[in-house]
């Protein structure tokens, strides 16, 4: 043979190549992949908008299946697939999007009759159930009366509170989430409201839910994640992982809808899963994050980072990045102390639609003197299509989606509980020094909301910042000039300044909006004995005794502040 | 003026052949608008695609909802225009063989196409809220399909004749 020849004949091998390569057909290479990686949304009644069960449902949608794939817009999941391994995760392998582009190029042919073949995963598994994913629920919870979602717009968000009606306290090792409604509703942020803040919101708005923001005492229990999205379902925890749910305890979901072009009803339901146990492990949630964000309009590349050190070893279970419309890259990574970088979470598009909870399969150990660090870039500008304003306009921190925030949320488990009480003390200052600035932004745009001074005023109290805290009791003393309790707080921070005739004065002027405030005359009787004025002092705690006589601390007081009078 | 001698058959909901491109005497435009009854974006315009109506349907602009999925019969697609409140502002038309689609050049659903004296004026997306599949503005900063039907009765060339519509393949549909 010439060289030519061979030549030619190597050009012929190569070419005849792709003609000789299988033809994939419906039910053997398509049906699986699918029952793998799209059914869990795309059945009848399920979040995707078309079922994927049957050749005909697939043949309809082939061409469109192909496109999505191959630029990765499904199966979604933002994360870069090199992160994790995380809980739930259906990436499609780049052989197999291109399985599915030849397929439909080749006509999308069936191939043996799939008539009576119902598509099954490659676990044998069935692909996908309308009934609760997690088993029966111990504890059903829906919405009394569903809420009516419009037929046009744009994003709608809607804060629901459900009480949790239980008789006793319970260990939960589950929880899961049904729309109601799956078409519209695109996720869901769940938390948990000890105090009866979340139903006051809820009451002062009428029909189902109320729209506006997550009150502050809406938590994750435990330092366990809530969320919902689709065709994601949180295992049930081990046992010794149970979170603990008291009594009067009240559910707040959060929904994300999306209009649908008519008016939908929506009344979501949860499910809960109890335990017999409470935990004997108790994880921690780290909040990464910063509350001064400031985006000028216009600006293209603005960056939020921010990181933490971990005073203990521990084991990172989960993690949730939070961001609204203007982010677009956003990062996760842990320096350990031999300086070896891992990732966490790289998302290059961020899309404010796809919240996920990205849950290691395996848990990441990170030992004490790890840094945890996060790294957002935001794009201000018109250029980004997603900008909620147009021209683009200076976006400050802020929970409304037309607002910006940025964090980076880790759920940790320390060793044991000691290692718990160490990070949590170590955390808490961090975090309150953060919230501080949140809550400056917050007050910045509503000066006039007394709840708000008072709980920066006790955070600045947390950190030993005095000044902060007499600034803001002052303010709601202004701002409530007939109530004792502003004038008792700010008598409180003057008090910690050791600045204590202007904390006297504070006590004295509570006393003479209410002279029976019995913690009042107790904290100036403090104060006039600190300042030796042992007389007054011993009047103020009888006057105590006489109004809480059933007080043994009020009889104790006065018996050492007489004591001490003798002493002097 | 000179009709070109044109036709191009589709079904009416009762079964019948009809001529999409046949109009009322008086009627200035058609706006043909493609689409299907389990697309998401599709269904989404609904409410766009009423207020567009509301404002030229008494002006001599006559609006044909376009069904080319073979699948979708002549039940499903009532129940659709129900749901969806699209009775009383647009005729409904079944275009299985892909008739209407090849004349018109339409790609996905949802798409707008504008016919005057048997010409194509203006065909692509109502408006620019999708930009593409899973990438959407908060709100749309151009009403493509609104203006062309202003500059159409004011009797001005449309500003843009031609843009991307996104949504759900019509090709898939043909299978």
């Amino acid at each position: 043979m010439s060289r030519l020849q061979a030549c030619l004949a190597l050009a012929l091998s190569l070419a005849a190549a792709p003609a000789r390569a299988q033809t994939f057909t419906y039910t053997e290479d398509v049906a699986p992949l699918l029952a793998d990686h799209c059914a869990m949304c795309h059945h009848p009644g399920g979040s995707a908008p078309f079922s994927l069960l049957t050749y005909a449902d697939v043949k309809r949608h082939a061409a469109q299946i192909a496109t999505v794939t191959g630029n990765r817009y499904m199966p979604p999941w933002k994360a870069d697939p090199r992160d994790g391994p995380f809980v739930g995760q259906h990436p499609l392998r780049r052989a197999e999007i291109r399985l599915l582009r030849d397929w439909v190029d080749a006509g999308a042919p069936e191939g043996q009759s799939s008539a009576d073949s119902r598509p099954s995963s490659a676990a044998g598994r069935p692909p996908w159930t309308n009934g609760w994913q997690l088993g029966k629920p111990d504890l059903v919870i829906t919405l009394p009366q569903p809420y009516t979602l419009p037929a046009d717009g744009t994003d709608a968000f809607h804060i629901f509170v459900l009480p949790i009606p239980v008789d006793s306290v319970r260990f939960v090792r589950g929880l899961e989430f049904r729309p109601g409604n799956p078409k519209v509703v695109h996720h869901a942020n769940i938390r948990i409201d000890s105090t009866p803040a979340s139903r006051r919101l809820d009451d002062a708005d009428p029909g189902p839910g109320y729209s506006g923001l997550i009150a502050r005492s809406a938590i994750y229990p435990d330092g366990h994640f809530l969320g919902w999205t689709p065709g994601q379902v949180a295992p049930l925890l081990p046992k010794d992982l149970a979170w603990r749910l008291d009594r009067h305890t009240d559910l707040v979901v959060e929904l994300h809808m999306q209009p649908s072009g008519k008016v939908e009803q929506v009344a979501p339901s949860i499910g809960l899963y109890f335990g017999d146990q409470p935990p004997t492990h108790i994880p921690a949630m780290l909040r990464l994050g910063r509350q001064n964000i400031d985006i000028p309009a216009g600006d293209a590349k603005y960056v939020v980072t921010d990181s933490y050190t971990l005073p203990v070893d521990v084991e990172l279970e989960a993690v949730q990045p939070h961001a609204h419309y203007r982010a677009r890259d956003v990062r996760g990574e842990a320096t350990l102390p031999d300086g070896t970088r891992k990732p966490i979470i790289d998302i290059a598009d961020w899309d404010f639609r796809w919240q996920h909870v990205y849950r290691f399969v395996t848990p990441m150990p990170l030992p004490k003197g790890t840094k945890v660090s996060m790294r957002y870039t935001y794009d201000n500008s018109s250029a980004n299509s997603r900008n909620p304003q147009r021209p683009p306009v200076r976006a400050r921190w802020g929970q409304r989606s037309a607002e910006e925030m940025g964090d980076l949320w880790l759920q940790v488990l320390p060793r044991d509980d000691r290692d718990l009480e160490l990070l949590s003390r170590d955390f808490r200052l961090k975090a309150a020094a953060e919230d501080v600035k949140g809550y400056e932004v917050e007050i910045e745009k509503q000066p006039g909301d007394v709840g708000l001074h008072d709980d920066v005023a006790l955070l600045y109290l947390e950190l030993g910042q005095s000044d902060g805290a007499i600034a803001h009791f002052r303010a709601s003393a202004a701002l409530k000039p007939h109530s004792a309790v502003p004038h008792y707080n700010l008598g409180t921070a003057l008090t910690v300044a050791r600045r204590l005739d202007e904390a006297a004065a504070e006590y004295r002027e509570a006393l003479r909006i209410d002279p029976s405030y019995a913690n009042a005359h107790n904290n100036l009787g403090n104060v006039l004995l600190s300042q030796k004025r042992y007389g007054e002092a011993i009047g103020e705690f009888e006057e105590v005794v006489r109004l809480q006589p059933a007080s043994s601390a009020a009889k104790k007081n006065l018996a050492a502040a007489r004591a001490m009078a003798e002493r002097r | 003026m000179f009709l070109p001698l044109l036709t191009v058959l589709v079904q009416a909901l009762s079964g019948a052949p009809v001529d999409a491109l046949q109009a009322p005497a008086g009627t200035r435009a058609i706006v043909f608008l493609f689409t299907s009854t389990d697309c998401p974006i599709s269904n989404r315009y609904a409410p766009e695609v009423r207020r567009i109506a509301d404002a030229f349907g008494s002006k001599g602009v006559a609006f044909r909802l376009v069904y080319p999925s073979p699948s979708e019969d002549a039940r499903a697609i009532r129940e659709h225009m129900t749901a969806y409140s699209y009775a009383g502002i647009a005729d409904a038309v079944r275009d299985p063989k892909l008739a209407l689609v090849k004349f018109a050049g339409a790609t996905v659903t949802p798409e707008a196409v504008v016919v005057v004296a048997g010409k194509v004026v203006y065909r692509g997306r109502i408006d620019d809220r999708y930009v593409d599949l899973g990438r959407e503005r908060p709100a749309p900063t151009r009403r493509d399909l609104f203006d062309a039907l202003t500059a159409i009765l004011d009797g001005k060339p449309v500003p843009l004749a031609k843009t991307q519509a996104v949504g759900c393949f019509i090709s898939d549909l043909a299978r």
